[in-house]
């Protein structure tokens, strides 16, 4: 039977089925059912890194190459870099992350090696450094000069998760564009890290 | 922007209208394969459509090939493919499991069919006006942009929907209109807004037929097959949307993984305007920005046009399929107005309005092809 047989009835009967579904539909939408990492970066955009899965292999004390041709770090970075390139691992977004396998929590020594980004913006770059979401300092970077930091990490801050997930905040990240979006910002690059086990005393 | 007539037979192709688009898919195809051949002479010649892939084309093969990505992204990036719309990718992967062709071989055959099938599906837009016509054809098939329309873009699909729409819509014929609207609702996200063109028909229908606005709303609501075709045409929308509910758990999903890309909405006439005065510093006549607003310019004119000859179901269309682009940046402004129907189509019948501006055009079309393909194949920005 052709469309423009049937009564009037059952076309607008079909036609507030769809309405009703499409309602449905957009309820849905506007009510997502996500992950707390989807919805941080993705819907309310309150940070600029969204963690990947990686398996943080490492091996405690080893000093790591971030330079191209370097050491293969891919499975040590969750979000928040680009590269390698030859002067490191830029950070992007005003997040990074690392993420370090360290077995049962113990004291421990992070050894940084950062150099500031050289486009124009502020004297020093300000990076605020956490593990497992406990601020243990912040340290300020300066553009176009590499330096090492180095920073205790209590084992009290680490969880039982048996990783370090390691989060660097950059309240001085450089928009380097006209409307640029914040996951594009520019901060630090990553030349060297490590974690060590802490010496006593 | 012509409507189609309203005895169909009129609108029947002939002979020359089914033969014309053909010469000009030869002519294009040698075209762009000769400017394959002179920008990488020491590829071998089968990688032709492979190298026609680039940017956005990229993507699509993958999804003809895997679908959807789940979430996190398996190639552990923020950005997911949940922003390129269904309808054409997967109608291609759909034909792959047919046909066992390399994906970018068979999308690209694909892609030819369906502009071959859009340029005569667009004779009566074009007011069975030869020399128009013409111009449409080698536009579209042999043409500085056929690339868009030969390789694995959905603007091929959408030119061809569009043009459906339209004509669907030239004869008042609403659930013919909303039937391709839907289709096209999932081709590109501005799809959807077809459906606000059969709203604007529907109301300019209403107008001519009592000649008053009085009583309009029971007039419109009175109409079943209408009100069943308001909510037919966003049906590929809302599938897409029911999808991802499904498979990301976020029906918006398309939108939001925008942020990946670093987009920032804003005023569309402010990303026009810094577009316009960002002037080269590399001794080029014109910046990619100044390419790409002006490609904007030339739809946001070509809507005037359509606007002063009170083609309101077209202006609303371009308006939404112009601005809503636009202001999230000038990026892929050139593919997007290529593939504007009311846009390409206006400027077709105006130029083929007198002979030696029309001999003239033709030329330019067919010569400049093969300098844009070389620049396509350079990887040039502003054709992204």
């Amino acid at each position: 039977m052709r469309l423009s047989d049937r009564s009037p009835l059952a076309i607008y009967a079909l036609a507030a089925v769809l309405a009703l579904a499409e309602l449905a539909i957009l309820w849905q939408a506007l009510h997502p059912n996500v992950s707390a990492d989807y919805r941080a970066y993705y819907i309310d955009r309150t940070t600029t890194c969204l963690p990947q899965p990686v398996t943080g292999a490492y091996v405690l004390g080893t000093e790591l190459n971030f330079r191209s041709g370097g050491d293969e770090t891919r499975e040590l970075r969750p979000c928040g870099w680009s590269g390698p390139a030859g002067d490191g691992m830029h950070s992007v977004g005003e997040t990074s992350r690392l993420r370090f396998a360290i077995g049962t929590p113990q004291p421990l020594t992070l050894m940084l090696e950062l150099t500031g980004v050289t486009l124009p913006g502020p004297a020093k770059q300000r990076v605020v450094i956490s593990v497992d979401g406990s601020k243990i300092g912040d340290i300020a970077v300066t553009p176009d000069k590499t330096e090492r930091f180095t920073l205790a990490i209590p084992a009290k801050a680490l969880g039982e998760s048996g990783f370090a997930n390691i989060g660097l905040d950059f309240p001085d990240a450089i928009n380097p564009g006209k409307r640029v979006s914040n996951t594009y910002w520019r901060s630090v690059k990553l030349t060297a890290a490590s974690l060590s086990p802490a010496q006593p005393g | 922007m012509h409507s189609p007539s309203l005895d169909t037979g009129h609108d029947k192709p002939n002979r020359l209208v089914l033969l014309l688009p053909l010469l000009f898919v030869v002519s294009g195809t040698l075209i762009r394969f000769l400017a394959f051949r002179y920008a990488q002479p020491d590829t071998d010649w089968t990688q032709y459509f492979d190298a026609l892939c680039r940017w956005d084309c990229g993507w699509y093969v993958h999804m003809a090939e895997s679908g959807y990505d789940t979430f996190p992204v398996p190639s552990r990036v923020s950005a997911g493919n949940w922003a390129f719309f269904p309808f054409y990718p997967i109608l291609v992967g759909l034909i792959g499991k047919v046909i066992p062709l390399p994906t970018i071989v068979l999308a690209s055959l694909v892609s030819i069919l369906t502009a071959y099938a859009a340029v005569v599906a667009a004779w009566p837009l074009l007011g069975r006006n030869i020399r128009a016509y013409a111009l449409y054809a080698a536009f579209i098939l042999s043409g500085p942009l056929s690339f868009y329309f030969t390789t694995f873009f959905t603007e091929v699909m959408f030119v061809l929907l569009t043009t459906l729409v339209f004509r669907f819509i030239g004869r008042s014929d609403y659930l013919g209109a909303a039937g391709a609207a839907a289709l096209l609702s999932a081709t590109r996200i501005v799809g959807v807004f077809a459906s606000l063109a059969i709203g604007i028909k529907a109301l300019m229908d209403y107008r001519a037929t009592r000649g008053t606005w009085r009583g309009v709303i029971g007039g419109l609501l009175g109409q079943p097959k209408l009100v069943l075709a308001i909510f037919i045409s966003p049906l590929g929308f809302f599938v897409y949307v029911a999808f991802l509910n499904y498979w990301i758990g976020d029906g918006l999903a398309f939108s939001h993984t925008q942020r990946a890309w670093g987009r920032m909405i804003d005023n569309p006439f402010i990303y026009l305007w810094e577009g316009l005065i960002n002037w080269p510093d590399n001794g080029a006549l014109l910046s990619n920005s100044q390419i790409l607003a002006l490609a904007a310019v030339t739809g946001l004119v070509c809507t005037v046009i359509l606007a002063i000859r009170r083609q309101w179901p077209a202006v609303v269309f371009c308006l939404f399929c112009i601005l809503i682009p636009l202001a999230a940046g000038l990026a892929s402004m050139l593919r997007f107005m290529a593939g504007m129907v009311p846009v390409t189509v206006t400027l077709a019948t105006l130029l083929g309005r007198n002979r030696a501006v029309f001999a003239i055009s033709l030329l330019g079309l067919i010569v400049s092809a093969w300098f844009v393909t070389l620049a396509w194949l350079g990887g040039n920005v502003a054709l992204v």
